[in-house]
């Protein structure tokens, strides 16, 4: 694990390079806020900033998915066959991705990659992308990484993490995948001992900046049913308004829907983000619906996450404490505040 | 494009405007052969759903006709239509839909011959915007 | 502003400890800079967790249709037009409602204050006469009140409740000779190719999370229209035809019955300016039938009735 230095413009000529021949992603901003985007030319990437609006898990899992496709048309020779729909699996590089963000991505592994199933497309995207992280020197507010398991300098999920140390950044490669990138965009010079105590002191005062919240192990402690009957959800539960949000801003989140569109003689069987906020995540075809009120759907989203996550994988909570359902939810639930609620001793 | 012909999807009252279109066949009155006529009870109980999926389905106008105010066969239906149909005409033609792909009319079940000259109307105005360009829903458009 | 907070904290006190309602409705203080949390208290213990200042811009009206116990709520102007349209549509009692009405001098948009603050993270921020103190890390600025209105709030025509039980405050001047409806005229100035685009660009964005819609105290109907499928109306997906319908009805649907609250806007992840969709209907309605939405509970909503000299210019 040999970290390198490169300075702010051999970083943007490096990525130049690398641009020559594969995709690279990185965050930069549109209209009002940061996105993860495909670069068309280095000016375009803005790695000053805090984090994206919406999680990069569009990235492996987009919104919306053209998974297969058909035709009926009389002179095609493949009409009426169903056809997987193209992707692009071309290698692709994503830069300054945040650690939180990253190690989500291993938390959506759990769903995506078992030993029975393993989904093609998240699969193979997965495996075309190097992860190039860049450490948090300055966490928001809202920010609890530290809470959940991960930190602004964790490496978890990562192939390199850079580290911005003012007139450059430090690079440490993660992975044999990470090593190969540094080497193909021809970084190579070792950095000196004095980049590296800068970044061990950048992470240092990262990470005491932002205290434990509430105990991930307390709340694994509880017992399920005692929770799931706890009398606070009530006062949790009211002022949701059961959108989207929350789910869809959030890197753990995966669950979709699957729906087929007929257009006259063409058909595709597309995926799309569901929420299990909606109303309908649950609907049977018999018309029963088990979490037809809300309180039984904001309880649902803050047991799995929380609580039922751990019980089944033993690693950990859902969540990686990026805090964009504390910034955006439209009504101010706070998952820190129900994390509290449900790691306290005493559950009235 | 010179034979492009419009697809003209016309909402129709039953009691009077598809009486006035069952009229003008009877009576031999010769109207352009682009109007798809679908019959509805009355003019309100049109839904804006209805227009909005024809335009998603690319047809290239949509002509609702009903009963003339005062002459509804439910008595009030096509007062309430005739609310709903300003609104939504002004918030389709507001967004970007070309004025004239929208149309309304009130005709009787004897105006046959009213229903002749709307139909030659409707289908001049349209060939005159041209194809339909916008609203249509064709495989969705994802990543 | 802030008086109003003891005035509704005593308000709720005595409301619940004389049983006059069973709950009631406001805002209790956000766990995050300019936001502020819709908060239901049942005891007089709770109501001393009752808040209000400027970022009360969540509409607690939306939490009422379909509820069956008294319920005692905070109302600004518009909170409480969207009342009156309740009642008129027989989604609550008004004998259900004791409206503690909180006349209004804007409320103020976290989006704007964001944009000003480049990046910079606001950790707390609070108001003191007509100036936002927003403090950070290693900064600190006050703002003026009145540059960061939320858009409606800057042309509001209906500060003061229109109806309510109690008042937590003065009622304030109404905002005169104010144009409600430039935005609207600018895109009606534009060609119909111009104004295709501009939606377009408009609505980009959307995620199609429903949070316009849910933050929506009009949005209330038991099956959305997107969810029917039978026949499906509008695809799912991010397709934009599918989001444009989606826009389009949805605004549709508000005819005659949204009061411009900034609900909606408000409530976007994406900053989404969905208003001007249903501020042309706004105007369209005022245009064509002389009507204000949610000021009388005399008068029907405008597609609920009609008048045999409505207008017909359109019909051909």
């Amino acid at each position: 694990m040999s970290e390198i230095f490169v300075d702010k413009d051999g970083l943007k000529k490096s990525i130049e390079r690398l641009m020559e021949h594969c995709r690279v992603v990185g965050p930069v901003f549109r209209g009002q806020y940061h996105e993860f985007a495909q670069l068309k030319e280095v000016g375009e990437l803005d790695l000053t900033y805090r984090n994206t609006r919406l999680s990069p898990k569009d990235l492996f899992h987009p919104h919306s998915d053209r998974m297969f496709t058909y035709t009926l048309a009389k002179d095609d020779p493949e009409a009426g066959i169903l056809k997987e729909a193209p992707q692009d699996y071309s290698p692709r590089v994503v830069l300054g991705i945040r650690p939180c963000d990253a190690r989500a991505f291993q938390l959506d592994d759990t769903n995506f990659v078992t030993e029975e199933f393993k989904d093609p497309w998240w699969v193979k995207r997965r495996e075309s992308t190097t992860l190039v992280g860049l450490a948090c020197n300055e966490p928001c507010g809202t920010c609890f990484c530290t809470t959940v398991g991960t930190g602004p300098f964790d490496e978890a999920g990562l192939d390199v993490l850079l580290v911005d140390v003012g007139d450059g950044y430090m690079a440490r490669p993660v992975t044999e995948k990470g090593h190969r990138l540094l080497a193909e965009a021809g970084l190579t010079s070792p950095a000196p001992a004095e980049v590296k105590k800068k970044a061990e002191d950048l992470q240092k005062s990262a990470e005491q900046g932002m205290g434990k919240l509430f105990s991930v192990d307390a709340i694994a402690g509880q017992n399920s049913l005692e929770l799931f009957n706890a009398s606070f959800w009530d006062e949790v539960q009211f002022a949701c308004i059961n959108c989207g949000t929350c789910t869809f801003l959030c890197p753990t989140c995966w669950c979709f829907d699957i729906q087929d569109e007929v257009c006259g003689d063409k058909g595709d069987r597309l995926r799309l983000w569901d929420s299990c906020m909606f109303p309908l995540f649950t609907h049977h075809g018999s018309g029963h619906n088990p979490r037809s009120q809300k309180l039984q759907r904001v309880r649902q989203r803050f047991m799995h996450k929380l609580k039922y996550y751990q019980d089944k994988y033993h690693q950990g909570v859902a969540c990686v404490g990026c805090g964009r359902c504390v910034q955006h939810c439209p009504v101010n639930i706070d998952i820190r505040q129900v994390a509290q609620l449900m790691s306290a001793s005493c559950i009235c | 494009m010179a034979d492009w012909e419009p697809r003209i999807v016309a909402f129709l009252c039953n009691w009077c405007s598809y009486g006035g279109a069952d009229l003008a066949g009877v009576s031999r009155l010769q109207y352009p052969a682009n109007i798809r006529i679908i019959r509805v009870p009355c003019s309100g109980r049109i839904n804006p759903k209805f227009i909005l999926a024809a335009l998603r389905h690319g047809v290239d106008g949509v002509w609702v006709s009903g009963c003339h105010p005062g002459d509804c066969h439910y008595i009030e239906g096509n007062y309430y239509a005739r609310r709903k149909f300003g609104l939504l005409k002004g918030l389709l033609e507001h967004m970007g839909i070309e004025p004239g792909r929208i149309q309304f009319s009130w005709i009787s079940s004897a105006e046959a011959t009213k229903f002749a000259e709307t139909a030659r109307t409707v289908v001049d105005r349209v060939k005159a915007i041209g194809p339909a360009r916008h609203f249509i829903k064709r495989q969705a458009e994802v990543a | 502003m802030h008086a109003y907070t003891d005035k509704i904290r005593e308000i709720a006190r005595r409301l619940l400890s004389e049983n006059r309602v069973d709950v009631v409705i406001g805002y209790r203080r956000g766990t995050v800079p300019f936001m502020n949390e819709p908060y239901l208290a049942k005891t007089p213990e709770q109501a001393d967790r009752l808040h209000w200042d400027g970022f009360c811009g969540v509409n607690l009206a939306n939490y009422l249709p379909r509820r069956t116990d008294r319920v005692g709520i905070v109302a600004k102007g518009c909170d409480s037009r969207n009342m009156v349209v309740q009642i008129l549509e027989n989604q609550i009692p008004r004998d259900h409602l004791y409206i503690i009405g909180a006349p209004c001098k804007g409320m103020l948009d976290r989006k704007k204050i964001a944009a000003e603050l480049q990046g910079k993270e606001a950790l707390t921020a609070e108001e003191n006469d007509g100036k936002i103190q927003i403090q950070g890390k290693g900064f600190q600025v006050d703002l003026d009140r009145q540059a960061f209105l939320q858009e409606n709030c800057a042309i509001c025509i209906h500060r003061n409740p229109v109806i309510y039980d109690e008042l937590a405050g003065d009622l304030v001047t109404e905002q005169m000779d104010v144009d409600r409806y430039a935005d609207v005229r600018q895109v009606e100035a534009m060609t119909s190719e111009e104004r295709w685009n501009h939606f377009d660009q408009l609505i980009h964005p959307c995620i199609r999370c429903y949070a316009c819609r849910n933050a929506c105290p009009q949005c209330y109907c038991p099956t959305c229209f997107v969810d029917e499928s039978t026949p499906q109306w509008v695809g799912k997906t991010v397709d934009p035809t599918d989001t444009r319908t989606f826009h389009f009805l949805r605004a549709y649907h508000l005819a005659g019955r949204c009061t411009d609250c900034g609900a909606c806007e408000r409530a976007c992840p994406v900053g989404i300016k969905v208003r001007q969709f249903t501020k042309k209907l706004e105007k369209d309605v005022l245009d064509l039938f002389g009507y204000e939405v949610g000021l009388s509970l005399e008068d029907r909503p405008p597609l609920d009735t009609f008048k045999p000299e409505d207008p017909e210019s359109f019909i051909m």
